[in-house]
């Protein structure tokens, strides 16, 4: 373990889905949805994780929340009485009780919770499942986390349904429901993509403010860097089940280094008519992890590509001094 | 000289649903001149789909024009029987929608229906011309006339929404209504096909109107902006007005609510409350619940959608002062 100190250490994650074809075959290809990434979130800050649709980000959160099982690789805990745990290594009880430290948030609030149950017992069910608290004390802590998450008079929400809350509002119920046992690391997975410009800020700073003063921090996933530089101190970029750069929020965001960071970065509009884009040089789509070769991922898009690209394998992710990892042979 | 192409007037548009009438759209006029594109923007629900929709009048039973009128190239299109609209659709206005996959049949190959589409309005074409021409559509839309045979789902998100922006020009529409045709899709797609819509449009020199929540995507291609809120046209001046010097309250909370990756990282506001329920919008400027300059006026008085600078309108008692930058 190269940090002791840091809150989330992930060593050589990854996760294959096999492609079964035909009931009983047995499967020969799979799809590298995540393939040995690497990361580390300190305390009391959080990492953004970027990367368009089908990169691995999703995967990589449901990984680190052990709702999926890992392929292989660690992923370590820091936990303020056993220090560092490998919950990757956890399982039946002692996963359970984790959980504890490690919740999530999740992109859909009209899905992610359960209609015909109110509230309190959407926010209440992780103290339940915990076995925390008599149902007094549930309902006292359950109103004075909605009163912090903006949903006032609590009492008048307690007993409501879903339906009759508004999307903002349900994403405050989920992130009630989140924070309800203390846990040291969130994963929030897209949580504001879904809503609208005027309530999508109000959330942001609320996670924001949440983080701050409950000592929490956030694996932010999403696809829009505008967004993760308001919530996160460092960003990592995806890139077909890879991270091929990482880096402090603003240093990644002025001097990306990677071909595909830079072209993901002049690719968001910018709130500005008057401002011409640089064109992006990159070509082609996406292609889907499927056994992918052994050589840079990004390497059939690539405008640096060239043949010692093509015949090695994916370049490690390596440190360009402070802190500014990328994943290229040609920076 | 300018030729207007599109002119809409007062245009107000209810959906009746078992809980009531729903102000969808309430007296919005605007303009759009040959070659212009307007880029509608507001949060979901503020009716700018809607207004799309009332345009080639292809709206749902339940839904009513009660005001207005549209008229398209000298033509009333408010006033048209079902026959003439045909007519107009395609030709006089075609639309792009979001979901791409929703706007094309899976069991037909992505060539046959815009050969279709054409063959529907121009009855002397035969279909080794129309292929012709949808092969030129490709082209235009920088898609492999080859996939041309190809069903919708052989394709990528990025390519299915090229088709369908080919199926849109297949014939030659004087205005291109674009509804939010890149939201689903990745950043570096969404690049690509802006970038190509912008320049198909100028290069044929159509109208379009583009809807949008992003105003960040509306900033790329709208050479004016509508801002929309709650039914009702908030404030409408051509873009570089709209983002350098707003005056309606709302733009500037919008315009402040966005973040963005260039430049500082500018402290971003957010308003307090939530979008209204149209069922039962609030008195007079739908926006005084929410508004920091509201005043009891505006709780009374619905204001009026005036020119308040040079070509710069705006719906507002209390508008921003401009500064001058």
């Amino acid at each position: 373990m190269s940090d002791t100190n840091a809150l989330v250490t992930v060593e050589h994650l990854e996760k294959k889905f096999p492609i079964s074809s035909g009931l009983f075959k047995k499967s020969n290809s799979f799809i590298h949805a995540v393939d040995n990434i690497n990361f580390e979130i300190q305390a009391g800050s959080s990492l953004g994780l970027v990367g368009e649709s089908g990169c691995g980000k999703t995967t990589t959160g449901k990984l680190v929340t052990r709702l999926y099982e890992p392929s292989d690789g660690h992923i370590f805990i820091n936990d303020p009485e056993m220090g560092q745990v490998d919950l990757a290594s956890l399982s039946g009880r002692s996963l359970k009780a984790f959980r504890k430290q490690v919740q999530i948030i999740f992109q859909d609030p009209y899905e992610s919770l359960n209609p015909r149950r109110t509230i309190f017992d959407t926010v209440a069910e992780p103290l339940v499942v915990q076995g925390l608290g008599n149902i007094a004390e549930r309902e006292e802590w359950v109103a004075d986390l909605l009163e912090e998450v903006g949903l006032t008079p609590a009492k008048s929400f307690l007993f409501r349904y879903p339906h009759e809350l508004s999307g903002g509002q349900r994403q405050r119920v989920a992130i009630a429901r989140a924070l309800i046992i203390n846990p040291s690391f969130i994963v929030a997975d897209e949580p504001t993509s879904m809503l609208d410009v005027s309530i999508r800020i109000g959330v942001m700073q609320l996670m924001i403010e949440l983080a701050q003063k409950m000592g929490v921090s956030y694996l932010y996933i999403t696809h829009d860097l505008a967004v993760a530089r308001y919530m996160c101190q460092r960003i990592a970029v995806m890139y077909i089940g890879k991270i091929i750069e990482k880096a402090e929020t603003e240093e990644l965001l002025m001097n990306p280094l990677h071909p595909y960071t830079q072209a993901l970065i002049s690719a968001v509009p910018i709130p500005d008519p008057t401002f011409q884009r640089a064109a992006i040089p990159i070509k082609g789509g996406v292609s889907a992890p499927i056994d992918p070769p052994d050589q840079c991922r990004f390497y059939p898009r690539c405008p640096r590509a060239d043949d010692f690209c093509k015949n090695n394998p994916h370049p490690p992710l390596e440190d360009k001094g402070d802190g500014h990892f990328v994943a290229c042979y040609k920076v | 000289m300018t030729i207007k192409m599109l002119s809409v007037k007062d245009l107000t548009m209810h959906y009746t649903t078992s809980r009531g009438e729903v102000s969808a759209v309430n007296n919005v006029s605007f303009e759009i001149e040959k070659g212009q594109s307007l880029g509608l923007v507001g949060e979901s629900g503020c009716g700018k789909t809607s207004i799309a929709f009332s345009l080639i009048r292809l709206l749902p039973d339940n839904a009513q024009i009660k005001n207005g009128e549209i008229i398209l190239d000298n033509e009333n299109i408010t006033a048209m029987n079902k026959k003439q609209l045909l007519q107009v659709r395609w030709k006089g206005i075609s639309m792009v929608f979001q979901a791409a996959m929703n706007a094309l049949n899976p069991i037909f190959s992505v060539g046959d229906q815009i050969v279709e589409a054409i063959q529907a309005h121009n009855s002397d074409i035969n279909i080794k011309n129309a292929r012709v021409k949808v092969a030129e559509l490709f082209t235009l839309v920088g898609l492999d006339p080859q996939l041309m045979d190809r069903y919708p789902h052989e394709l990528s998100g990025g390519m299915r929404q090229r088709a369908v922006i080919a199926m849109a020009l297949s014939c030659n529409p004087k205005l291109i209504i674009a509804d939010e045709p890149t939201t689903a899709l990745d950043v570096i797609v969404q690049d690509r096909i802006l970038n190509q819509l912008k320049e198909i449009q100028k290069r044929l020199d159509m109208s379009m109107i583009y809807i949008s929540h992003d105003i960040a995507v509306i900033a790329e291609v709208s050479d004016r902006i509508g801002v929309m809120y709650a039914g009702r046209m908030a404030e409408l001046a051509d873009a570089k007005t709209v983002f350098n010097a707003p005056i309606h309250p709302y733009t500037y909370a919008l315009l402040g609510a966005f973040p963005s990756i260039k430049g500082k990282k500018r402290v971003l506001t957010t308003l307090p409350g939530e979008p209204p329920d149209l069922l039962n919008p609030p008195s007079g400027c739908r926006f005084h619940p929410r508004c920091p300059r509201a005043t009891s006026q505006c709780q009374q008085e619905a204001p009026p959608f005036v020119e308040h600078k040079p070509d710069h309108f705006a719906a507002c008692w209390h508008p921003m002062e401009v500064k001058n930058v």
